[in-house]
């Protein structure tokens, strides 16, 4: 069940809303009236959305949630006034946090969560991916500077030095990129 | 010191520049003294004597700002420093080219603890064992994840020994409610800009002990910025916005203007606070001596003989430095290409020519810091990589 947290610090009434979420089966949790109630329960009751005005003095406090821990929920969903369907995919759509939707309408809310959500989860998989190419590339710069170590100290040909690096992690039962970190450590201690 | 004429208005010849592509502009703030420039060319009808008419709208928040920009509600805002660059690598939110036309002010921000802290710290307790005595971790708020205050207070505990990161909680919380948080022992200390420190000063929740003119002497603090496609679709117009912002920053810093300008301030639409609190934040004011840290207090500087506003690429580095240092940018490639792009000299400098203030642009001098350190301005990266205390993973 998706645990929605509502800031209820504009003048906007956000009473029908809450409604239409339970009604929906959303585990709405209680709500927070101040920044520094923001912060605490995002930290102790983890919601998997935040709902907040556009016009709320909180969404600073959001912005530094999101940026300075990572289980922080995203995306933030931001209500205003005006109404345009095809604003809210757009925004969404662009990886914008911001969209805009009739007043607080619950019955376009549920959609909306989900098509933020799926974003959400889209974005994150291609960080993933970003992260999983950039630690190869990583591993592969270690591998090559302990051949190159290998080939100079060890006068090995590039084949015999990558042979070595691949017997190693056979045998010790780690990863070739591990194997070739702990032969530049080694090198730097004995030069 | 460029040797400069006395006023501006004297001198300018609004027929010679090129009429404006955009006549009305909408510009986003927040409520701050920070805020005058925008306040004063509104007040003062300089918007109208450079062809443009502003519309001023108060933002609830920095996020609202960087949204409207983004989107294009607002054309213009005031915004902290550091959050253009934060918007222009895509840190924690949308990426975007964004511009700064000038530095809007430089100072006028603090650091406020509580009146328990004070005490400590006055008796000659370190802060590092002052802090120690609360038995939990510390809390400090700041305003925005990439702005000034968050740098500031970071650049400050990490002087004091103390891993902003690690040994304390840093949270944001709206300035105008962080006095009422410290008087009910919610945060041990906040950094904003004024007059939220002389709010909670006056109401005793708690003693200003830093300026951030000890943090770093004259460090630019709000920057009007644009997205750089505005920037670059209308330069006629944006000429005529700097040139209206620079006659405002010149009328604030004239003596005799101080209290028309605080009755401006204190108004509803704008402050809304006692005028007689912003008035003792807009003149200089010495920290109470005992309490006073190593390094000057300066005032509040908006334009100070036109040296104040220059966007000057240097300014962009220190904060891309600190972004790195607490482990939010990783990446140290290309940084003097991100600020020569970001801060728009080119169009400060022709806005500035028909003002006939030719200025040499603002020379990097070494500053000193707080803790002593030395920032020349160069070898940014460098610089980003030597603080021993950091968040480099």
């Amino acid at each position: 069940m998706l645990r929605v947290l509502l800031i209820n610090d504009t003048d906007k009434p956000i009473g029908e809303l809450c409604q239409t979420l339970i009604e929906n089966g959303y585990d709405v949790l209680p709500l927070v009236a101040t920044s520094r109630a923001l912060s605490e329960a995002v930290k102790q009751q983890k919601p998997d959305i935040v709902i907040v005005d556009t016009e709320s003095p909180s969404r600073d406090t959001l912005e530094q949630l999101a940026l300075m821990h990572s289980s922080a929920p995203r995306p933030v969903v931001m209500f205003s006034h005006d109404a345009d369907q095809h604003l809210i995919s757009a925004a969404v759509g662009a990886g914008v946090t911001t969209y805009v939707v009739d007043g607080l309408a619950p019955e376009r809310l549920a959609p909306i969560l989900t098509v933020a959500l799926a974003r959400f989860a889209a974005e994150s998989r291609l960080r993933q991916r970003l992260a999983t190419v950039e630690n190869e590339l990583a591993d592969r710069k270690v591998i090559d500077r302990a051949k190159g170590l290998l080939m100079d100290k060890r006068k090995m040909s590039e084949a015999e030095a990558y042979e070595t690096l691949r017997n190693q992690s056979m045998k010790q039962g780690m990863k070739i990129a591990e194997i070739a970190r702990q032969i530049i450590a080694m090198a730097d201690l004995l030069t | 010191m460029t040797s400069l004429p006395t006023s501006l208005s004297a001198v300018t010849d609004v027929t010679s520049s090129a009429p404006p592509e955009r006549p009305h502009l909408r510009i986003g703030y927040v409520a701050l003294i920070d805020s005058a420039p925008l306040i004063v060319a509104k007040q003062m009808g300089f918007d109208q004597r450079h062809g443009i008419t502003l519309e001023l709208y108060q933002q609830p928040s920095w996020a609202a700002i960087r949204d409207k920009l983004l989107s294009g509600e607002l054309d213009a805002a005031q915004t902290l420093y550091g959050l253009v660059y934060g918007v222009q690598i895509g840190l924690g939110g949308p990426q975007a080219d964004m511009a700064i036309l000038m530095t809007l002010n430089r100072n006028g921000q603090a650091i406020t603890v509580s009146n328990q802290l004070a005490d400590q710290l006055k008796e000659g307790q370190s802060l590092r064992a002052a802090l120690k005595t609360l038995g939990r971790k510390p809390v400090f708020a700041q305003t925005f994840p990439t702005g000034t205050h968050a740098m500031w207070l970071n650049y400050w505990l990490a002087a004091n020994g103390i891993h902003p990161v690690s040994d304390v909680e840093s949270i944001v919380i709206p300035p105008p409610q962080m006095p009422e948080a410290l008087a009910h022992g919610e945060l041990d200390g906040f950094c904003a800009g004024e007059p939220w420190h002389a709010v909670a000063e006056h109401n005793k929740s708690g003693r200003t002990i830093v300026s951030s003119s000890q943090i770093w002497p004259d460090h630019p603090e709000k920057a009007l910025a644009c997205r750089r496609e505005f920037a670059a679709l209308y330069p006629n117009t944006v000429q005529a916005l700097i040139r209206a912002m620079l006659e405002s920053c010149q009328w604030i810093e004239a003596t005799e203007n101080k209290w028309q300008l605080s009755t401006w301030l204190a108004q509803p639409e704008y402050l809304h606070l006692a005028q007689d609190l912003i008035q003792s934040r807009l003149v200089g004011r010495r920290l109470d001596d005992e309490n006073a840290e190593r390094g000057s207090n300066l005032p509040i500087r908006f334009f100070t003989d036109a040296t104040t506003n220059y966007p000057l690429p240097a300014d962009g580095l220190w904060f891309l430095s600190q972004f790195y240092r607490w482990g939010l940018l990783k990446s140290t490639s290309d940084w003097d290409a991100i600020v020569n792009q970001v801060c728009q000299t080119a169009l400060y400098t022709q806005a500035t020519q028909q003002l006939e203030l030719t200025l040499e642009p603002t020379k990097t001098t070494e500053i000193q810091f707080i803790d002593g350190q030395i920032w020349d301005g160069h070898d940014a990266v460098s610089y980003a990589k030597q603080f021993t205390i950091n968040a480099v993973s």
